[in-house]
């Protein structure tokens, strides 16, 4: 399966993204999902960051809202824009999970 | 297109979010989209309640006589009896201390065939890869 | 060119998840795809006329009629609506309102289905 999952929260409450597996996986970060692209509590990466085989992007609109740049973003993270997100869909992967 | 299979996950518990009665009630709504499809066109769907989720499922749900609100039990009860799967996560339901006597399992008062199946996540994630469309409440 | 359905339940009012969803609306339009939009549970209010527009909310009403002018189909969830008191005559023109059966009919011939639960 190819599947693109977006996480929106920064604080979760559930756990489906640490068990869902697939063939292909892209995380998009957006909304305040974007912290796990810049912060780092306690010196540490998001434990998101360590999805095996997963490919990270970060929305530039929500990080910029924010209060952050590009510049700031974990090197694991690509900055995309909302026409990257449309093309990841249509695209690279076959499902969407807004978790 | 033919049938077309739907996976409906809920994550969080019921009554301080709308989100699960919403996964119920449109995952229900399948037996009526046939007069917006063509000829031979099905959704066919599939609930699973995963994580916090499953405690969707703990039975003798009083919202009614609480609230007077149908109960998220009274839309899973329903959804037996149209015969969608209702699938609870084992591990979850493990994790919560939760035990299946504690559980919705069947619908027979309506007179649902069909019972409440506790899956295993890898189960619900071989679903995930077998269905078209995922949608997470 | 594909077929976009984007099903969104976010607020209108609290969350920035329901602009998140016509940016991405937007930007498959722009791109040349069909896309459908279902509003459901709270992101119905989204679908109200009259709505007057302060800086400290979310508004996105002219960006909604310039999409539906460009193509794009948006359908209210009728229950959701009829229950927090938005009624038929509050329906912003080019809009369309359906039980929930809609969406679920619209998953069989789109392309992609993109999902945006709510809070």
């Amino acid at each position: 399966m190819k599947l693109a999952v977006f996480l929106s929260d920064w604080r979760r409450t559930e756990d489906s993204f640490e068990r869902i597996k697939a063939d292909k996986m892209g995380v998009v970060l957006v909304g305040n999902g974007i912290y796990h692209a810049v912060v780092k509590e306690n010196g540490k990466d998001s434990p998101v960051l360590s999805k095996a085989g997963a490919s990270f992007y970060v929305l530039s609109d929500d990080l910029e809202t924010r209060g952050y740049t590009a510049a700031q973003v974990n090197s694991k993270v690509k900055v995309i824009g909302y026409g990257d997100i449309v093309d990841l869909i249509m695209n690279d992967y076959e499902k969407t999970a807004w978790l | 297109m033919g049938a077309v299979k739907l996976l409906f996950v809920v994550q969080r518990p019921p009554y301080k979010s709308e989100n699960p009665r919403l996964a119920l009630t449109h995952a229900i709504a399948s037996q009526t989209a046939e007069i917006y499809m063509d000829d031979g066109d099905s959704v066919v769907p599939i609930i699973a309640f995963v994580g916090d989720g499953v405690l969707n499922a703990v039975k003798d749900q009083q919202a009614m006589k609480i609230y007077g609100v149908t109960s998220t039990e009274d839309h899973i009860k329903n959804s037996l009896l149209i015969d969608m799967p209702v699938w609870v996560c084992k591990e979850d339901m493990q994790r919560l201390g939760l035990k299946e006597d504690q559980m919705i399992t069947e619908a027979e008062d309506r007179g649902a065939e069909l019972r409440t199946k506790f899956v295993s996540f890898a189960e619900i994630q071989k679903e995930m890869e077998a269905v078209q469309h995922l949608l997470f409440f | 060119m594909g077929e976009l359905t984007l099903g969104v339940f976010p607020s209108l009012v609290g969350s920035m998840s329901l602009d998140f969803s016509f940016k991405i609306a937007e930007a498959a339009v722009a791109k040349g795809h069909k896309v459908n939009m279902w509003l459901s549970g709270n992101a119905v209010m989204m679908a109200k006329k009259g709505q007057k527009a302060f800086k400290d909310y979310s508004h996105n009403e002219k960006k909604m009629k310039e999409l539906i002018g460009k193509g794009m189909e948006i359908t209210v969830c009728e229950a959701c609506a009829e229950a927090r008191g938005y009624h038929k005559e509050d329906t912003p023109e080019g809009m369309k309102r359906a039980s929930m059966d809609w969406y679920l009919a619209k998953t069989v011939k789109t392309d992609r289905l993109f999902h945006i639960g709510g809070e």
